[in-house]
């Protein structure tokens, strides 16, 4: 059990389940958000200088042993070769949060590699990958993947402290800041909390000196946020019973929940056809348990059931295989 | 301003708060809400409106204890009882 920083607590729960080698929206949100949160610590830890409004913080900062990689990477980009900046607590925060994909890039190997140290974070394939279309393209998909008990910490801490009457710290309230910029407060909060969610947001603006100077900082992108949300609901509304049964017939609807897994041979029996895909899934480092053999196997797959459902798609010729699509519990 | 404690100094005090408690235990808060309100969980409060503060050693024994009968296939009905014994 290790004390997180409110950067690495925070990536736990956002890049979870996020795409590690390709630079997504959801991911840039992420990112910027952390990258605010390393100026966020930097500014709890008492760093900056303050001179009236402005924030002033000196190139020396970089070199302190108390300044963790990640921050020194976020400074880096802030600096590029000036030796002091001054700003006000909202400049700083922007400027953090609107780095270029390049750097954040940079910022999130320097944060997940921290956590990777602590077996906190890892690298997992993604089923998507197994994909006909994916194999033949030759593209190699993994994403991130928390540690449940850690990540369940941190969601569950966040929330507890929100949702129960009671003083915030300084660390919950940057955090919930965070949250709202990410667009991630809808995955930890549920609709009915989030009223609650916003009562406190109120209070703690009249309440709090830092909550009234953060809450007025938006670095979020409208266009970003609203991309964000269509995905996510695009995949929740296909996770439904009747969502499944539609991106079983149109699979480009939400290709992350119909994968496509061509078999070798043409008409073959049903074990043939499940030792092919077993094959394939195994090949791609994923944990497969045939929960049900037979025409339409029930297979377990990393932790989720979906079944394998014979089908076949339309090439140059028509290629046999079998779908894997979400199981309903 | 007010600063989050470190794990270090949660696990030496001899009170701590809802959320402390699920740092410390890794039980999520919606499970230590509801064994608080079933009345599992030892709490004290000194006004209605302010917050509870548990006594850390009592309650972390108290909630692997549950976990524990949990694991054995107990019901909450059924641990209620056993540790109202």
């Amino acid at each position: 059990m290790e004390d997180l920083t409110l950067a690495q607590g925070f990536a736990i729960i956002s890049l979870n389940a996020l795409d590690s080698r390709h630079m997504t929206t959801a991911k840039r949100m992420a990112l910027r958000c952390i990258s605010a949160a390393a100026i966020l610590e930097l500014y709890l830890k008492g760093c900056f200088t303050e001179k009236e409004e402005q924030l002033v913080l000196n190139r020396e900062v970089l070199v302190q042993p108390n300044v963790l990689l990640y921050q020194a990477e976020v400074l880096r980009h802030i600096f590029k070769k000036k030796t002091s900046l001054e700003g006000t607590f909202a400049w700083w925060l922007m400027k953090a949060s609107a780095l270029s994909d390049k750097s954040l890039k940079k910022v999130e190997h320097a944060i997940t590699d921290s956590l990777k140290g602590l077996n906190l974070v890892e690298e997992i394939p993604t089923l998507l990958g197994c994909d006909l279309l994916y194999v033949t393209a030759e593209i190699t998909m993994r994403e991130y993947r928390s540690n449940s008990l850690e990540y369940n910490r941190q969601v569950e801490g966040t929330r507890s402290e929100v949702l129960e009457e009671g003083e915030l710290t300084d660390e919950d309230i940057a955090k919930l800041w965070l949250l709202r910029e990410s667009a991630c407060l809808n995955e930890i909060f549920t609709k009915k909390e989030l009223d609650n969610v916003l009562i406190r947001f109120n209070e703690l603006y009249q309440s709090s000196r830092l909550a009234k100077r953060l809450f007025e900082v938006c670095i979020h992108h409208m266009a970003e946020t609203a991309v964000k949300n269509f995905l996510s609901f695009k995949k929740q509304i296909m996770s439904t019973p009747v969502g499944t049964g539609i991106n079983f017939d149109f699979p480009f609807i939400e290709r992350s929940q119909s994968v496509f897994i061509d078999t070798e041979a043409m008409f073959s029996k049903p074990e043939k056809r499940l030792e092919d895909v077993l094959k394939r899934l195994n090949h791609y480092g994923h944990e497969v348990t045939v929960i049900r053999a037979g025409v339409v196997p029930l297979l377990k797959i990393d932790n989720v059931l979906y079944e394998a459902v014979p089908d076949a798609v339309m090439g140059k010729i028509p290629i046999q295989g079998m779908r894997l699509r979400r199981y309903q519990i | 301003m007010s600063r989050q404690r470190s794990l270090e100094k949660i696990a030496a005090s001899e009170y701590v708060s809802i959320g402390e408690l699920v740092r410390l235990t890794g039980s999520r808060y919606s499970t230590l809400k509801f064994y608080t309100e079933e009345g599992m969980l030892p709490f004290e409060q000194e006004e209605e409106n302010l917050t509870r503060r548990f006594p850390r050693e009592k309650t972390v024994a108290r909630i692997h204890e549950i976990q524990g009968m949990k694991k054995q296939g107990c019901s909450i009905p059924e641990i209620k009882k056993l540790l109202q014994e």
